[in-house]
């Protein structure tokens, strides 16, 4: 027993002896999923961007810390797509490491999870993958939403159908926070606009088979689908859609179908779908800057959703830098009350909600999802009625 | 009419995916009690391939298909080797080896899908192949699905033919009976185990192969799998082809019916709850001996 | 058990020494523990292959989640394991009869009925999934309180062990028609066996879930928690009570280490080692104890 007590404790050492980290180096820490089922979502939209950006700041010769450049050292670790595993890596990241700036982990969860300790000890985060009206209610002074709200994103959807005269709708949505909070959303924008919910069903995650449900709501024949999916569902859903025939005049899927293995995966039956988008290389020229990086670092195209999100968070986090240096009070303020110029065009923090990005129906068209509404920042001309697919 | 048979259809064809992916456990827990819990990972590990082959080489799936399950025939004789080998020859009862295998299998799960992760990374992955609908009858249904779905029910067959009439299956049934007693007899189990074990894996990464034509992939997508597996085995009873294919065919048929009575939330409530009862009733499944 | 009775002082004044972190890291290290403890105080002794401790765990982290506002912490956690028990010995009462691989997909299959099941009432009725914790306890609340189930679980598993209810145990794993023919009611132990290592397993997830801030069905009916006890346990060797302890430390802090130390490709290393361990130590951590005591059970 003694013998297994020394070894513990010698591992403990170890563990507790990390390598000394050189004093000039920005230190960035951060958790996310490498291993697990969030893994997916967080290395399509999160962790590349965090290791490009530091490969491209320290290229320049370093975060300008008020003016003095610092190179820029990046701590990540595997959360395994465990909440606990992610609560007491922050914890080391803060309480212990005292690094001088965090990044978030993946995923409406996680950020959760860590919002208690953000404020325990005083760090910003500007979270790209973290959305929902709940989050927000925290009223967290340390946390900044990247992303469009449900309700910014589901009344552009429902502006675009009353321009497009749809009448009738049918909707599913997946059983999560994420699914609820975008058919309430869904619901109460296009009740306003005057639109009819046909049929509204939900689903548990997991689902491998839609058939019987799309069957149903094909014999409808509502104006417009809308799924409120989560990836593997986006895929299922297109896919089967396909198998019966279920031809609507709009066809929007919610989370996923910004990825460019949606394309890739659902072929020709790609084109004229909507979905839960917010940017795309031909945008802006910083857009394209930021796409043509990606691409050439990690040989895979960004999603057209999060990933510019996350980008956009890494530059606001380095403009506050250079402005107040590395004192996480001034920084939280600083972003509380400033306005940024990303990738995503101006972004601008109310209440920890980004408002200055405005919500956007994206749609395929020939390989590329173009933002078809607002009008003031569309793309392209949206492809309505949808073709059937082929 | 038509709306009725394209429900029992594709609940049949879903069922069919179900066995597909069950098939290879069902070999190896039902023959040699050797619980498998990686089985998922290296259905995973047959979806790769089959994508790399497809995107790289260029090569259908479908002509990739007997590659990918030589490659996992080979892998399996080579992990039975290292793992299991050892675990049979040392434990003392069926029971430890479960026990045993399963713990093996765990850290099978943890190397394989980390190694799946540094080779291919974390992202989603898929190709189109195969994904247009096809028109019988007044039905539509896409043709890999049906590919899927023949696949079933071709290698099921195949598998009752082989343990029915062959002397290999025979050998494999008095295994089951009885190791010492098939050991007595002459039959090699230093042969069959692996042989066995192989095959179950080459299953795994047939239905891997099959799978990628129809659903994105990722180096996690191999749990839900195993966790498939293990209830279509033992809904039909642990061991019996027939069993596997009909439990997973039952499966798919309760969840087509059950969607479109009640409401797809209730899917996974309704298929546990069916697992539940039919072990309630039938303690050792549906095609118990 | 000498060492086990000094450890006590020693674990309860940790909050006041360690950092977040390393405090974290030995709580986790006591969930487990007890987590173990209390899987093997039923299967280890019976021989059972239980998958269901996912579901006492969510149970209990769900009670935490609707009834933490209005009940408080620790009321939370006692019907938290509460709950779980009642739900094992129903459940227990309805499925004990069927064995190995048989066992271990129905307790699976019942965690994810759980879940389902809540996942649609809070759905339908509440229209919502998932509860958030405002004000959630200190941390060193959450240790105490998980220090106390472990110690509690670990008492547990002593005082069964040593009773009549701990022999009928083991009298069912070695061969449970003999027992029943000595006179055993085999039903009525294992339902009791089952629903105690279920209070403490749920009580254990009450007591966790204030952690996480937010609680939804897939977060607490992670099945992982459930493997992961199960695997500690084994490599403890189940069928003591010692195994499982120095397992569970054995492996938060080794698979921390990996975490931290090579973090891409840990699980590449944590899946070799638990490979070779399971060939080359069958009988688990216990064995390297036993040697001297060759005569314990």
């Amino acid at each position: 027993m003694a013998r297994i007590v020394s070894a513990i404790l010698g591992v403990l050492a170890l563990v507790a002896g990390l390598p000394a980290l050189a004093q000039d180096t920005v230190k960035i820490g951060y958790a996310i999923s490498r291993t697990g089922p969030f893994a997916a979502g967080a290395q399509i939209s999160q962790e590349p961007n965090y290791i490009l950006w530091a490969e491209q700041v320290n290229a320049r010769g370093g975060l300008s810390v008020q003016g003095k450049k610092r190179k820029v050292e990046l701590i990540g670790f595997d959360d395994r797509s465990e909440v606990e595993t992610a609560v007491r890596t922050y914890e080391k990241l803060m309480g212990s490491d005292k690094v001088d700036l965090i990044l978030p982990p993946w995923g409406t969860g996680m950020n959760f999870a860590v919002m208690p300790l953000m404020q325990k000890y005083g760090y910003p985060m500007l979270a790209p993958t973290a959305t929902g009206r709940k989050l927000l209610g925290m009223k967290n002074p340390y946390f900044f939403a990247l992303l469009q709200q449900p309700d910014s994103m589901m009344i552009a959807l429902a502006e675009f159908m009353k321009a497009r005269r749809v009448e009738t709708a049918a909707v599913i949505h997946v059983d999560e926070l994420f699914g609820i909070e975008q058919m309430a959303a869904l619901e109460t924008a296009l009740k306003e606009k005057g639109i009819r919910i046909v049929e509204k069903k939900s689903y548990p995650i997991g689902v491998k088979d839609l058939q019987p449900v799309l069957n149903d709501i094909k014999s409808k024949n509502p104006d417009a689908f809308i799924s409120l999916s989560y990836p593997p569902d986006t895929f299922l859903v297109t896919g089967q859609a396909r198998e019966v025939g279920f031809n609507p005049k709009l066809f929007y899927a919610a989370v996923g179908s910004a990825f460019p293995v949606y394309r890739d995966k659902m072929g020709p039956a790609a084109e004229g779908v909507m979905g839960l988008g917010s940017w795309n290389p031909k945008m802006s020229k910083e857009a394209k800057a930021y796409f043509d990086a990606h691409v050439a670092r990690w040989k895979k195209e960004p999603d057209r959703w999060a990933s510019a999100h996350a980008w956009a968070g890494l530059q606001i986090l380095e403009q506050a830098v250079e402005k107040v240096g590395l004192d996480r009070k001034k920084l939280r303020d600083a972003i509380a009350g400033g306005e940024f110029t990303t990738v995503l065009g101006k972004v601008r923090f109310k209440n920890g909600e980004n408002v200055a990005t405005p919500g956007v129906v994206s749609q395929w068209q020939s390989g590329e999802f173009e933002i078809v509404w607002p009008p003031d920042r569309a793309t392209g001309p949206a492809m309505f009625p949808k073709p059937s697919f082929r | 009419m038509t709306f009725w048979i394209e429900l029992l259809v594709g609940g049949l064809i879903t069922g069919g995916i179900y066995a597909v992916v069950a098939m290879g456990l069902n070999l190896q827990y039902g023959l040699m009690r050797v619980m498998n819990i990686s089985h998922g990972e290296f259905l995973m590990v047959g979806a790769y391939l089959t994508w790399l082959a497809h995107t790289v080489l260029g090569m259908s799936p479908l002509v990739s298909l007997p590659f990918v399950m030589l490659a996992l025939f080979a892998l399996g004789l080579a992990v039975y080797w290292v793992c299991f080998r050892r675990i049979a020859r040392t434990a003392p009862s069926a029971e430890v080896v479960e026990a045993r295998s399963l713990l093996v299998g765990f850290g099978l799960m943890f190397l394989v899908q980390n190694a799946a992760y540094l080779m291919w990374g974390a992202d989603l992955r898929g190709y189109s192949y195969l994904a247009e609908p096809l028109q019988v009858g007044g039905m539509r249904f896409s043709a890999n699905r049906l590919v899927v779905f023949a696949f079933a029910i071709t290698a099921s067959v195949a598998l009752l033919a082989l343990l029915r009439w062959t002397l290999v299956g025979k050998a494999v049934r008095a295994m089951m009976q009885s190791p010492t007693g098939a050991q007595l007899l002459g039959i090699d189990t230093r042969v069959l185990h692996p042989a066995v074990f192989g095959l179950g894996l080459a299953f795994a990464g047939a239905a891997g192969a099959l799978l990628s034509m129809v659903y994105e992939i990722s180096p996690s997508m191999g749990e839900p799998y195993t966790v498939t597996a293990l209830i279509v085995i033992t809904l039909g009873g642990l061991g019996s082809a027939a069993g596997c294919l009909v439990g997973g065919l039952l499966l798919g048929l309760i969840e087509a019916f059950g969607m479109h009575f009640t409401s797809p939330s209730l899917k996974m409530l309704l298929s546990y709850g069916v697992l539940i009862l039919v072990l309630l009733a039938r303690p050792k499944g549906l095609f118990s001996r | 058990m000498r060492y086990f009775l000094y450890s006590i002082p020693v674990l309860a004044v940790m909050p006041w020494l360690l950092q977040d972190f390393y405090l974290s890291l030995l709580l986790t290290c006591l969930m487990y523990a007890g987590l173990a403890v209390s899987w093997s105080m039923f299967c280890g002794a019976t021989n059972y292959l239980s998958l269901a401790t996912a579901a006492f765990f969510g149970i209990g982290a769900y009670v935490t989640a609707r009834g933490f506002e209005t009940l408080g912490y620790f009321p939370a956690v006692l019907f938290g394991g509460i709950a779980a028990g009642v739900f094992a010995a129903l459940v227990g009462a309805a499925v004990l009869h069927l064995r190995g691989a048989y066992f271990a997909v129905i307790t699976f299959g019942l965690g994810e009925l759980v879940r389902h099941a809540i996942t649609y009432y809070e759905k339908t009725w509440m229209h919502t999934v998932g509860r958030i914790i405002t004000e959630a306890p200190e941390s060193a609340t959450v240790y105490f309180t998980v220090l106390a189930l472990t110690l509690a679980a670990v008492g547990a598993a002593i005082l069964v062990r040593d009773s009549r209810l701990g022999l009928a145990l083991r009298g069912i794993g070695q061969d449970e028609g003999r027992a029943q023919t000595l006179g055993v009611n085999t039903r009525a132990a294992k339902i009791a066996a089952f629903a105690l290592s279920a209070f403490f397993a749920g009580a254990l997830g009450a007591a966790m879930a204030v952690r996480w801030t937010y609680i939804d069905p897939p977060t607490v009916f992670n099945p992982f928690i459930g493997f992961q006890t199960v695997l500690i346990a084994m490599v403890g060797g189940a069928h003591t009570i010692v195994g499982p302890l120095v397992s569970s430390a054995v492996f938060s802090v080794l698979t921390e280490f990996l975490r931290l130390q090579f973090p891409y490709a840990f699980l590449i290393v944590l899946g070799t080692l638990l490979i070779v361990l399971v060939l080359y130590l069958p009988g688990g951590f216990a064995s390297l104890f036993q040697r001297r005591k060759p005569d314990a059970p």
